[in-house]
C-alpha cells in the first residue's frame, strides 16, 4: 500500500479524566514529508503523538498508519508496527545507565541479530549524522539538553523508521542548538526520506522546514495549509498565534467564574 | 449520607480498577517464551540489586533476633527448668513465623521501596514510554526480571535469616549463657520437621515474595509521574507489602499448621 498519506487520523474523539482533548479531528499525514503540528499548550500536541503510537486509545475515530488501524492490533502486531515508527521526546528520555554509544545501540540488540562489528559501525554513522560521535563514551548526566536530544535522536533513527514524531524539540534550547536541530529534522528529511511530525509552538523555527502545517486548538483544527498559507492566514486565530500577539481571540484574562471586584 | 455511599462507591471502583490493571501488567509480564540471551543478564543484575544487596541487613537483623529469642527463651525457661528445649523454641520461632515475616518486611522496606522508586522515576522521565516506542515491551523488558528476581531471592533470604537466626540463639544460650551445645542442637534436630516446618517456611517465603515485589512493582508502574507521586508510590508499596504479608502470614498459618 503506497497511499500519499503514511498516517490518517479520521474523526478522532479523545477526553482524558473527563476532561475533552481532541472533538472531531480528522488529518494527514503526507508521506515523506515534514508535517508540523503548532498549537498553544495544553491544546494536546503530545496526546495526539501518543495516540498515533497506540500508546493511548481513543474513544472514537481510527488512527491509520499506513493502512493499518494502530488501535485495532493485537499487542504483538502493535510491538512489531512500533518497528517502523519512532518518537523523540521532550526530555530525551534516554537511558540513564547507559553511554551514548549503548542507548543508540539499544534498538539494534533488541530487534537485530547483527554482528558486534556492524552494530558498532552503524551507532557511529548514526551519531555523526547528529554530530554527536565525538561524545559516544559520555553517560547522559553528561550531556547538555541540545546534546541530550541529539543522542535521542540518533537512537530513534538507528532503525530507519518510516516515520519519526518529534515532541516539543526545541523547548529549553538555545537560538544555537534550536538551529541545529532544525537543520537535524530537514536533513534527515531529506536524506533518508523519513516522513517527520513535528509538535511544537516554536513557529519560526519550524515553517522554515515543515512542507504542511497543521494548527490545533481547543480539540479541533483551527487551520492547514503550507507554512506560506498560515503565514498569511487571515483568521484572527492564526494569526495571534503565529505572530504572538499577548491578546486576540484567544483572551489575555482567564474567563473565572465570579467577576474581578468580587475576588478582591 | 448519600455523599457518604458516593464516596465509598468511588474508592471500591478505583480500587477494583487498581487490582484489575495490576493482574493485566502481571500477566503481560509473565506470560510469553522467554529469550534466554538477552533476559538472562538482566536476571542476574537484578539478582544481584534486590538479592545480594539485601543480604546485610538480612544477616544482621537474623542474628539480633535469634540472640534476642535466645536471651528472653533462656530466662524464661529457667524458670520451668526446660532451658533444654531453647533450641526447639528458638529454631521453630524463627522457622515458622519470624523468617518469612520479618524477611518480608525488611525486604519491602529495603528492596520493594527501591523498586518502587526505581520504575517510577522510569515512568516520570519517559523511559517506559521511550521503550515502548522502540518497540521493547517494558513489561517484558523491566517488570519481568525485577519480580523474578524477587521471587527467587526472597526464599533464600528467608533461608539466610532463619540459619543466623538459629546460630544467634546459640551465641547467646550456648556460648554466652552456659546451656550444653549438644542439648540445644539434639532439641532442636528431634523437634523440628522438613516436612511440616521447612517446607511450609519456603512456601510462605515464596507467596510473600509474590505478594511484595507485585505491589512494589505495580506501584511504581501505575504512579504519577511527578516527584511527589513517586514518593506517595514507595509508602504505599511499604505499607500495602507490610500489611499484605502480616495478613497472609495469618492465612498461611491457619492453613499449614
Amino acid at each position: 500500500m503506497n497511499t500519499p498519506s503514511l498516517i490518517s487520523i479520521k474523526k478522532l474523539w479523545f477526553s482524558y479524566e473527563g476532561r475533552s482533548i481532541y472533538k472531531d479531528v480528522s488529518l494527514e499525514i503526507p508521506r515523506g514529508k515534514i508535517t508540523a503540528i503548532l498549537g498553544p499548550s495544553g491544546t494536546g500536541k503530545t496526546t495526539l503523538l501518543r495516540l498515533i503510537g497506540a500508546q493511548l486509545t481513543p474513544q472514537q475515530g481510527e488512527v491509520l498508519f499506513d493502512g493499518i488501524n494502530v488501535h485495532k492490533l493485537k499487542r504483538s502486531e502493535l510491538y512489531r508496527l512500533r518497528e517502523r515508527m519512532s518518537m523523540l521526546f521532550q526530555s530525551g528520555a534516554l537511558f540513564q545507565d547507559m553511554t551514548v554509544y549503548e542507548n543508540v545501540a539499544y534498538p539494534l540488540f533488541e530487534h537485530t541479530s547483527l554482528p558486534e562489528e556492524i552494530i558498532h559501525s552503524i551507532v557511529m554513522m548514526k551519531l555523526e549524522a547528529v554530530g554527536m560521535r565525538g561524545a559516544y563514551k559520555l553517560y547522559p548526566s553528561e550531556l547538555s539538553g541540545g546534546m541530550s536530544r541529539r543522542a535521542a535522536l540518533a537512537r530513534s533513527i538507528v532503525l530507519d523508521p518510516d516515520l519519526v514524531m518529534y515532541d516539543e524539540p526545541f523547548v529549553g534550547q538555545d537560538p544555537i542548538t534550536k538551529g541545529v536541530l532544525v537543520k537535524l529534522i530537514s536533513d534527515l528529511n531529506r536524506s533518508l526520506g523519513i516522513t517527520s511530525v513535528v509538535v511544537t509552538h516554536d513557529v519560526r523555527e519550524i515553517l522554515d522546514v515543515a512542507h504542511y502545517v497543521y494548527i490545533l486548538a481547543e480539540g479541533q483544527v483551527l487551520g492547514q495549509g503550507t507554512p506560506d498559507e498560515i503565514a498569511n492566514s487571515q483568521d484572527a486565530r492564526i494569526s495571534q498565534f503565529i505572530n504572538g500577539d499577548y491578546d486576540g481571540p484567544y483572551a489575555f484574562h482567564l474567563k473565572g467564574s465570579s467577576s474581578y471586584l468580587e475576588d478582591l | 449520607m448519600l455523599e457518604l455511599f458516593g464516596s465509598l462507591g468511588r474508592y471500591s471502583i478505583g480500587k477494583v480498577g487498581s487490582l484489575g490493571r495490576s493482574a493485566i501488567m502481571l500477566f503481560h509480564s509473565l506470560v510469553g517464551a522467554p529469550n534466554f540471551r538477552k533476559h538472562f543478564p538482566l536476571l542476574v543484575k537484578e539478582i544481584y540489586f534486590i538479592g545480594v544487596q539485601s543480604i546485610i541487613i538480612i544477616l544482621v537483623s537474623g542474628l539480633f533476633i535469634g540472640m534476642v529469642l535466645g536471651l528472653q527463651g533462656f530466662n524464661i525457661l529457667k524458670d520451668f527448668m526446660a532451658t533444654g528445649s531453647l533450641g526447639t523454641l528458638v529454631a521453630l520461632a524463627i522457622i515458622r513465623e519470624l523468617g518469612p515475616v520479618v524477611t518480608a518486611l525488611l525486604f519491602a522496606g529495603r528492596a520493594g521501596s527501591a523498586l518502587t522508586a526505581e520504575i517510577g522515576q522510569l515512568k516520570a522521565s519517559e523511559q517506559l514510554s521511550a521503550l515502548e516506542m522502540m518497540a521493547v515491551d517494558p513489561l517484558r523488558r523491566v517488570i519481568a526480571p525485577r519480580f523474578w528476581a524477587g521471587v527467587i531471592s526472597m526464599p533464600l533470604l528467608s533461608i539466610l535469616f532463619c540459619v543466623i537466626g538459629i546460630y544467634g540463639g546459640k551465641f547467646v544460650g550456648v556460648d554466652w549463657l552456659g546451656l550444653d551445645d549438644g542439648i540445644y542442637w539434639s532439641a532442636m534436630q528431634g523437634n523440628v520437621d522438613f516436612a511440616s516446618d521447612l517446607i511450609p517456611m519456603c512456601i510462605k517465603a515464596l507467596v510473600f515474595a509474590i505478594a511484595c515485589v507485585w505491589i512494589a512493582l505495580f506501584n511504581g508502574y501505575d504512579c504519577k509521574p511527578t516527584s511527589a507521586g513517586i514518593s506517595s508510590a514507595t509508602t504505599a508499596t511499604v505499607v500495602q507489602s507490610s500489611l499484605a504479608v502480616l495478613g497472609l502470614d495469618f492465612v498461611l498459618t491457619a492453613l499449614m499448621f
